[in-house]
């Protein structure tokens, strides 16, 4: 009687092993479909714009969700015939670069001297760059455009770079990574007679990499990508950047030549989705603050 | 001079460290957010600055009574309500999606990154053509028999921002995944285990122990949205003539800023703009801080 009834448990107990399985395996292919139709969405927009860009105009009209019917460059060689487009590369990555290089050096100097050397005042800094943080760029957009105009920085590179050479979001970052440096490392220098500009460029700057990518990432997207700036400032086609140029191009094509925007848009769009690809988990990290396995 | 023969080479390093920030606080901070304050007193024309004349809160007063200006602020609001709630949705859906998944979590997570890092200004075209009446978007609605005839959606009364918002949501929403998603990291599973025992389901689970758990993420996401969302200005621009379109369902607080000054050349009612909105921001920042050091541990 005794054994009957183990057996029958043990058989109980097996088939709700056998159900949960099949219900985490439905549940598996149910989140991963849902996954597959996310990505979906997301990606769209993108194989749009390339597919399109290697249509021509009347295709794109017809048919703008089918394949190219065969592979057309009109686009791409139209935006080469009225936009130069080497030219508007160069721009942007000069203004962005320059920008990222002054804004997380700068930055880091200042988190350094205002963490690390012990100076008066120190707290008193610190609660200004907080104070700071809090500054909504708004407030600072006819002022500063008044000053540029009295300067007569209009139209010129350093008004897209200087203003921004520095950032206390970027300073208080750093402040926070900085905190965490063993002072011992930095004690260990100092009495082998190295200077404070040693110190903080030969230890203090390898030491904090991690935050110091997050700072980079962050400001040259963010000067990558400006549109309201240029926009403000710049006049001259010699000058201008990408994301500007891209918009006027938009508005002054006509509606023949519509594979020119997309392929104007996909030539801008590419080059970022790649560095994104590579730099991946860096990006995530400097746009959330998280890092994920 | 006794104050620098006192320090240290340490610290006179210090100062010279901390020195390009003493100067570009002054110069690009502090001066123009007091230029900021002296204008919005002023009658002033940027082609014509020496003209300036005093009207006290004249400007403050102009604003306060400007329909444009209200319609500007409530439309931010009614776009960032539709875009609070759906980006939560979306970003909150796919963290427990996610949350779920033991390989491949990555290539998703890549995948829905990809319209973070892309600019508005490219995001904004394809979005332009793929929701335009032609676009595959509404043909699709119109084959369902959702739509009857395409939509000029931008000469709309009501439609322009929660289309905008819908933008947004697909922009956004990856950041919102990876937050929550470090916030679903976080919470011990053994809760689940012992609301398993007590024969919880999901929506209940959902409920009582994710969402509570995760509230400082879902506090940080909403204010950060607020604040940012408050300085839409690409998007509008690009979509819209500097007043908004037709019935100015397109017009936001920064564009119509943007239009005294830029276009008017009213330099002081667009430093009274400015003021008053970096004011709501300040507040809500406030806010946020006030709310979020109350949960400074767990927090991003």
């Amino acid at each position: 009687m005794a054994g009957i009834n183990m057996a029958n448990k043990k058989q109980e107990i097996n088939t709700l092993n056998v159900r949960m399985k099949k219900r985490r395996r439905v549940k598996q292919i149910l989140v991963y479909g849902l996954l597959i139709v996310g990505a979906f969405f997301v990606m769209y927009p993108f194989i749009f714009m390339v597919m399109n860009s290697f249509k021509t105009g009347p295709e794109i009209m017809h048919h703008p969700n089918s394949l190219p019917d065969e592979i057309s460059l009109r686009g791409y060689i139209g935006v080469f015939q009225s936009l130069n487009v080497f030219r508007l590369f160069l721009n942007t990555t000069f203004v962005a670069t320059s920008v990222t290089i002054m804004s997380t050096i700068f930055s880091a100097m200042v988190a350094y001297g205002i963490i690390k050397t012990d100076i008066p005042g120190k707290k008193i800094l610190f609660r200004i760059i907080l104070g700071s943080l809090m500054i909504p760029e708004v407030i600072l957009l006819v002022p500063r455009y008044m000053m540029m105009y009295t300067w007569e920085w209009i139209n010129t590179y350093r008004v897209l770079i200087i203003p921004v050479a520095i950032s206390a979001y970027n300073v208080f970052l750093l402040m926070q990574f900085m905190r965490q440096l063993e002072d011992s490392f930095l004690e260990a220098a100092r009495i082998d007679g190295a200077n404070e500009w040693q110190i903080f460029w030969k230890i203090a700057i390898p030491m904090s990499k991690p935050a110091l990518s997050t700072v980079a990432i962050l400001t040259f997207m963010g000067s990558w990508n400006d549109f309201l700036r240029p926009l403000l400032y710049i006049r001259d086609e010699s000058l201008m950047t990408l994301q500007l140029a891209l918009f006027q191009f938009k508005e002054a094509v006509p509606g023949q030549n519509l594979e020119q925007i997309w392929a104007a848009t996909t030539m801008i769009a590419i080059p970022v989705v790649i560095i994104y690809l590579l730099l991946q988990k860096n990006f995530v990290k400097a746009f959330t603050g998280i890092s994920l396995k | 001079m006794k104050f620098i023969k006192n320090l240290s080479a340490r610290q006179k390093w210090g100062y010279l460290f901390v020195f390009p920030w003493i100067i570009y606080f002054s110069v690009f901070l502090l001066y123009p957010i007091l230029l900021s304050f002296k204008n919005s007193f002023l009658d002033i024309n940027l082609l014509n600055p020496a003209n300036a004349s005093f009207v006290g809160f004249g400007n403050w007063l102009e604003i306060a009574g400007d329909f444009l200006f209200w319609r500007s602020m409530f439309n931010i609001i009614y776009n960032q309500l539709i875009f609070i709630i759906i980006s939560f949705i979306i970003g909150l859906s796919f963290a427990l999606l996610l949350n779920e998944v033991k390989s491949g979590g990555a290539v998703f997570r890549t995948i829905y990154f990809l319209p973070v890092i892309t600019s508005i200004t490219v995001a904004m075209i394809i979005f332009d053509f793929l929701s335009g009446p032609q676009g595959p978007v509404q043909s699709l609605l119109i084959n369902l028999g959702i739509l009857d005839k395409g939509i000029f959606w931008r000469f709309s009364k009501w439609l322009p921002m929660p289309i905008l918002a819908v933008f947004n949501s697909w922009k956004w929403f990856g950041v919102q995944t990876i937050i929550f998603l470090g916030g679903l990291n976080s919470i011990n599973p053994r809760l689940y285990e012992a609301a398993d025992v007590d024969g919880a389901g999901w929506f209940k689970k959902l409920f009582s122990i994710t969402i509570p758990l995760l509230k400082p993420q879902i506090v940080f996401v909403i204010t950060i949205n607020i604040i940012n969302g408050l300085k839409m200005f690409t998007e509008v621009y690009m979509n819209f003539d500097l007043y908004g379109g037709p019935h100015h369902a397109g017009l936001t607080p920064v564009m119509y800023l943007y239009a005294k000054g830029f276009d008017k050349m009213m330099m002081g009612d667009a430093a009274t703009i400015g003021v008053f909105l970096a004011a709501i921001i300040y507040i809500l920042t406030m806010i946020e801080l006030k709310l979020f050091n109350s949960n400074a541990e767990d927090g991003v």
